[in-house]
């Protein structure tokens, strides 16, 4: 094994003398990464290897849930390679501490961090395979390597005539040691990345052959269904057990953490008998709430508490007592579900002392902490087996469905699928939090002089650093585990990084304003939160482009105009908001019973600016048009990034027009897609997406198209019907 | 109860509850995987297959109802190595995301072309508005429609009398 590039490389020789090039991705400074220079101790992320027989199986450290992450990081590896991306078969790994996103420090994929984190990395990788084949060809030939090129997985000889595939070159390319740099191609030369490249997996998931969560299939398995409590944090204490156990086809039926478990040789069978369920409850930790105290809740901490100062420039108390005018105003947006197509699911099995689990996850390490939770085992008993996920938004961050199938398992020592219904999908998340936004300003003329936005509401490591905190500290025993959440909280920015998921979006505020102040109330009513599409900007997207349109209201002046003259010093911003205005031809003239409205929005290092157009019809809003320019730096795959950004126009579109989850005494009361509604083909508006042309490293596309679609489009129904809408969704 | 049914032309019988979902014979007895659960409820279309050549919400089908039907899922849309047009254009438009609701699309799309080889934009949207995604891949599957309207003229499903 030779060590080689740096240090966050290895070559080795694998099964039958293939080529392997393991490697760690480098993270940013405050983040480990896989190589410790203190113990010299090493670890890789990712692994890429070259067979004889011209196989090439590229392994991936990130789980695909339809943001394109397949295709994305199999692009960048191919084109160094200099070999069609369609050739190389990925693999998705099985979760070991190796396999960690150098963003967070944990195996996750979320945050839009996938491509930007393995962008360099996975191009020099792939440039390093590509050169070692070319300096073996060249001394089987005896002749220079700088005089050899390569050609979709041939090394051609300068002759012009002969050439060795890369399954020739494989057992020799291992002794070759790069010294220095690797090159890599300049852009001109780039043959995969930014071309419209087709989906790798789209075969698969066109033909039914795809395996999510759901399709795995193991030799004497059977079907567990969970009835939970229906106010979160209540136990089970009792159920009829016996008259269960008597039902047809019913296996076992016990109680758990998580509820009472149904368990049958089918699914249907495990359902029927759900039914049958009468479960006595102990419900004297249980949620209580209903929605409207919460946001009463909200309303008396923003008055009692200013918040913490999470941005300060200037003075804006003065500012606004001697403003000419000042503007205020209050925004409300309400708990959403995540709602997967594919509903939560998990396989468990436990055997020969360990646990098996195969999941739709994004966070296999966390699973791993889940599985083990309920049992004597330990996170190192327990493998991950990540499948495809239909669809994750931030959901499958949490594991509770991993926790209950392997809880279940456990028991029961034959494979076990844990299905939940959508009815269980819809009552039983972990939703983007309700939020209040409490926003003043002062206007001088046409000026505004001063911003403070204060952001009421709770944060979500809050709920999440009890699960994830044994995974940051793998040697710690399982019974520090609930200890560390609580450290991990009580040291927030050491042992955790700060919290930014309420005030993200807000602290960047762009605009130029010389007096900003941005404050967050933490306040949290115990509803279970997560991370949801785009996270806090989902809100604060929001609060500060409706607001910026009041703004510009008061001040007389056109949207567009009035925050154009803010970005002088903004280039990012100003660019996609003037582009975007001009492609949806803003202030043209438009048929009557329509209106535009314009937002704009940085997330995840990705700049997006939205113009929406639309009207009222029947009593229903109409989105007939959405332009959305975006710069992501550069692209690796144009359509992805055109596919992530619609969809997550999409995505934001549902959120304004129906998303909403309310509780009623701790009961969630929507059930299903009748009352939690997803926008339909019949309703989708003509989207367009220009991305601006960027040599910048790459950001995420997967989130970053939500936020701006949602004032956007409030913006526009106030040009429509001079009537504000300060809380979501919005109505006709 | 035993049941018999035809899926993909071939014969099965299978004993299950008379109320059991058509979808989990298929996925479960059957082991087709590719036709997929998304609510339960009839309100998504992510199970659709065809029943005697009719789309249907194989989630919300009971068994007992569709004895001695024949039945095509997706996996019989491509059968004998042959894709269908429109798996063909969902690959090259590169519909799928997540993907998982594309079974249920093709096989309300493939529905609606045997039927109506050229159909129009209005005609595509109102034959598959009830197919959720959530996702949001809708412009590019009327896209891969439109591609084979009035290419697929050709296409029989199997054993279907569409
Ligand atoms: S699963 Fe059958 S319509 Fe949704
Ligand atoms: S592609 Fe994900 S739900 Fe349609």
């Amino acid at each position: 094994m030779t060590m080689n590039r740096r240090d966050f490389m290895k070559v080795s020789t694998g099964a039958s003398g293939s080529l392997v090039l393991a490697l760690s991705l480098p993270g940013c400074a405050s983040v480990q990464t896989g190589f410790e220079p203190e113990t010299g101790e090493w670890t890789p992320d990712v692994w890429l290897e070259l067979n004889k027989q011209d196989e090439i199986t590229f392994t991936l450290a990130r789980v695909e849930m339809g943001q394109g992450t397949y295709t994305g990081l199999t692009t960048l590896i191919a084109e160094e390679l200099d070999v069609d991306p369609a050739r190389i078969q990925v693999k998705f790994a099985p979760v070991a501490p190796e396999y960690r996103n150098p963003f967070i420090g944990l195996q996750l994929t979320g945050g839009s961090t996938s491509v930007a984190s393995s962008w360099q990395p996975l191009r020099e990788a792939g440039a390093s395979a590509r050169l070692m084949l070319v300096m073996a060809a060249a001394r089987v030939w005896g002749v220079d390597a700088n005089n050899c090129r390569t050609d979709n997985g041939r090394v051609l000889h300068p002759n012009g005539v002969d050439s060795l595939r890369y399954g020739q070159l494989v057992e020799l390319a291992d002794k070759e040691v790069i010294r220095g740099d690797v090159p890599l191609k300049p852009r001109s030369e780039w043959k995969y990345i930014g071309k419209q490249a087709g989906k790798l997996d789209a075969r698969a998931k066109a033909t039914g052959t795809a395996v999510y969560g759901i399709d795995v299939e193991l030799p004497g398995m059977v079907y567990a269904v969970m009835t939970r409590s229906p106010r979160y944090g209540g136990r089970a204490q009792s159920f009829n057990r016996d008259e269960i156990l008597a039902m047809a086809g019913v296996q076992a039926a016990f109680i758990t953490e998580r509820g009472v478990a149904v368990v049958a040789g089918s699914y249907w069978k495990a359902r029927k008998a759900q039914q049958a369920v009468r479960v006595e409850w102990d419900f004297s930790e249980a949620l209580d709430t209903t929605v409207d105290e919460v946001f009463e809740g909200y309303r008396k901490a923003a008055s009692e508490d200013p918040g913490e100062q999470e941005r300060s420039e200037g003075g804006v108390d003065e500012a606004i007592s001697k403003a000419g005018r000042v503007v205020e105003a209050e925004y409300e947006q309400p708990y959403l579900a995540h709602a997967p197509m594919e509903p939560m699911n998990a396989t468990a099995w436990y055997h020969d002392g360990g646990m098996e689990i195969w999941a739709p996850t994004q966070a296999p390490d966390l699973g791993r902490i889940a599985a083990c939770r309920n049992s004597d085992l330990s996170p190192d008993d327990v493998t991950v087996h990540t499948t495809f996920l239909g669809g994750g938004f931030g959901r499958r961050l949490t594991q509770d469905y991993i926790e209950e199938a392997a809880a279940v398992a456990y028991e029961l020592k034959v494979p076990v699928k844990l299905i939940w219904s959508r009815e269980e999908d819809m009552r039983h998340g972990f939703w983007r939090p309700a939020m209040l936004h409490r926003m003043t300003a002062s206007l001088d003329g046409a000026d505004l002089t001063g911003w403070d936005h204060q952001i009421v509401g709770p944060q979500v490591l809050d709920w999440y650093v009890r699960n994830a905190a044994p995974a940051q500290y793998p040697w710690a025993p399982k019974f520090l585990y609930n200890t560390l959440g609580k450290v991990g909280l009580m040291v927030e920015g050491l042992a955790t990084p700060k919290d930014v998921s309420a005030i993200e979006g807000a602290i960047g505020y762009p605009y130029q304003v010389p007096n900003v102040s941005v404050r967050h109330t933490h306040t949290d009513p115990g509803v279970p939160i997560t991370w949801w599409r785009s996270v806090g900007y989902s809100h604060n997207g929001f609060a500060v482009e409706t607001f910026m349109d009041e703004l510009a209201h008061e001040a007389g002046q056109d949207p567009l105009e009035f925050r154009r003259k803010l970005l002088a010093r903004e280039p990012r911003h100003a660019r996609v908001l003037e582009r975007a205005a001009e492609l949806a031809q803003w202030g043209t003239s438009l048929p009557e019973g329509r209106a535009r409205g314009i937002a704009l929005f940085q997330s995840f290092g990705t700049y997006v600016a939205q113009v929406v157009e639309a009207g009222i019809e029947n009593g229903e809003i109409r989105v007939y048009k959405v332009t959305a320019s975006v710069d992501c730096g550069q692209v690796v795959n144009p359509r992805i990034v055109e596919d992530q950004i619609s969809g997550g126009i999409l995505f934001g579109l549902t959120a304004a027009l129906f998303g909403e989850i309310t509780f009623n005494k701790g009961e969630v009361q929507q059930s299903n897609f009748h009352d939690y509604r997803l926008l339909q083909m019949h309703q989708v508006p003509e989207v367009v997406v220009d991305i601006v042309d960027s040599d910048e490293a790459p950001t995420g596309v997967g989130e970053p198209g939500v936020p701006p679609v949602i004032p956007a489009l409030g913006n526009a129904l106030f040009a429509l019907t001079g009537k504000r809408q300060r809380r979501l969704p919005l109505a006709a | 109860m035993a049941f018999s049914l035809t899926v993909n032309g071939n014969r099965h019988t299978v004993d299950v509850d008379s109320d059991t979902p058509l979808l989990w014979v298929i996925r479960d007895e059957l082991g087709l995987k590719g036709t997929k659960f998304g609510c339960g409820a009839g309100l998504c279309g992510a199970c659709t297959v065809h029943v005697n050549g009719q789309p249907a919400r194989s989630c919300s089908t009971a068994i007992e109802l569709v004895d001695g039907a024949e039945i095509t899922t997706i996996e019989g849309l491509s059968e004998g190595g042959n894709l269908h047009p429109l798996q063909q254009a969902w690959i090259s438009e590169g519909v799928p995301q997540c993907g998982y609701c594309q079974s249920g699309q093709i096989m309300t799309a493939a529905h609606l072309l045997a039927n109506n080889p050229s159909p129009s934009r209005d005609d595509i949207v109102a034959a598959m508005t009830g197919n959720l995604c959530r996702c949001g891949t809708y412009a590019r599957i009327v896209a891969a429609v439109e591609s084979v309207a009035g290419s697929v003229g050709h296409y029989q499903p199997g054993q279907e009398g569409a």
